[in-house]
């Protein structure tokens, strides 16, 4: 026999279904949101740093992106998912951050952790004869995150959102509330850029 | 080229997913939501905001529409020749000038009913009217400085702008 305690409770925040959880906050329940800061927190941390290349800054907006959420909350009428509504008033957030800093950036890169070296894409790309491999991850990862700084806003959140985070291009289209074939050219465009900025580490020895 | 392009694309792709390895600090997210929670409870503001993002979260179906327009080109055309034709048809029916010249004609022709007696119709001198014909009442007139004028003034002298009118049918 299971412990009750353990059993998921669909009356607690911890059990619930995404809809119940909004309904709830939306009514005060800061619990309920709390759940809801909980699932989608790392995500969209990751979404804001990628776009910032700053974990400080990536901190501050993320933090700004839940609490806008939660005050705009009586205005989410759930024509999309809560989750695309998210990232939009995160994405909408850092852009218009981004806007008002310009193209004063400073990085600020979190660490890789100890499975990059172990991740297979990874392990392919450094095992041909590139000069990656001699530059190291770290390297390139200075590098990759300069290049993604020179796209514009909009380009770069079109490819951090397909190629970083593995969305859709469907999902990417409802959050920039633009159609499935501009996400499509803008991504096309960003690689190009990105692959022109990062040649010399792309192209085979 | 596509081989070669696509191949530069994968490889990039593989360099893209580098990205998916930075991390915060260990434990970041252990207070993330707390601090959330109590800067809402301190009734801090999700920071300064812009009026697009304003837009964005109270009135998104603007944005949409806003969209509409940047996806769809041809619509900026038809929006603004329908924009033309309503403001051209407004100013139409404003310069028209049947509308409250007829209702004062009518009303003109009313009294004329009242006084039924007189059926003709001639311009005349005003000394030459008597003032008693249509004491009072408001005459019909092609001068616009008369057509409002009253017979007689507030002491029964008579107004010497007024012009009255009658009528013979032909034959009579």
């Amino acid at each position: 026999m299971s412990d009750p305690a353990m059993t998921p409770d669909s009356n607690q925040p911890e059990g619930m279904l995404e809809g119940d959880l909004v309904r709830h906050a939306r009514r005060g329940d800061l619990a309920a949101y709390d759940q809801l800061v909980k699932r989608y927190q790392e995500r969209i941390y990751a979404t804001i740093y990628h776009m910032t290349a700053n974990h400080e800054d990536a901190n501050d907006l993320a933090q700004d992106a839940f609490i806008k959420a939660y005050q705009a909350l009586k205005t989410f009428k759930g024509g999309s998912s809560f989750y695309t509504w998210l990232y939009r008033i995160a994405v909408n957030k850092t852009i218009n951050f981004l806007k008002q800093r310009k193209n004063k950036y400073h990085l600020s890169l979190n660490d890789l952790d100890f499975n990059a070296e172990n991740d297979p894409d990874l392990v392919a790309l450094v095992s041909h004869k590139t000069p990656v491999r001699d530059a190291g991850l770290s390297e390139l990862q200075k590098k990759l995150n300069e290049a993604l700084l020179k796209l514009s806003e909009p380009h770069r959140m079109v490819v951090i959102l397909h190629d970083v985070q593995g969305m859709s291009h469907e999902e990417i289209a409802e959050i920039a509330g633009c159609n499935v074939g501009t996400v499509r050219s803008r991504l096309f465009y960003a690689r190009q850029q990105l692959q022109g900025d990062l040649a010399e580490y792309m192209k085979p020895a | 080229m596509n081989k070669s392009e696509n191949n530069n694309f994968e490889t990039l792709k593989q360099a893209l997913k580098l990205k998916r390895h930075e991390i915060p600090p260990p434990g970041y997210f252990n207070n993330f939501s707390s601090d959330v929670l109590d800067r809402i409870r301190a009734g801090e503001s999700g920071g300064r905001e812009s009026f697009a993002e304003r837009l964005q979260t109270q009135a998104p179906w603007l944005i949409d529409f806003i969209r509409l327009f940047e996806t769809k080109p041809g619509l900026i055309g038809a929006f603004a020749i329908s924009a033309c034709l309503v403001l051209v048809f407004g100013i139409v029916l404003a310069e028209r000038p049947d509308a409250a010249p007829q209702d004062f004609m009518a009303t003109a022709g009313g009294a004329a009913n009242n006084q039924a007696a007189t059926e003709t119709v001639a311009l005349t001198d005003p000394v030459l009217t008597p003032a008693g014909d249509s004491a009072g009442g408001i005459v019909a007139s092609t001068n616009p400085v008369v057509s409002l004028q009253p017979a007689t003034g507030l002491f029964g002298q008579q107004n010497p702008l007024f012009q009255s009118a009658s009528f013979a049918p032909v034959g009579h």
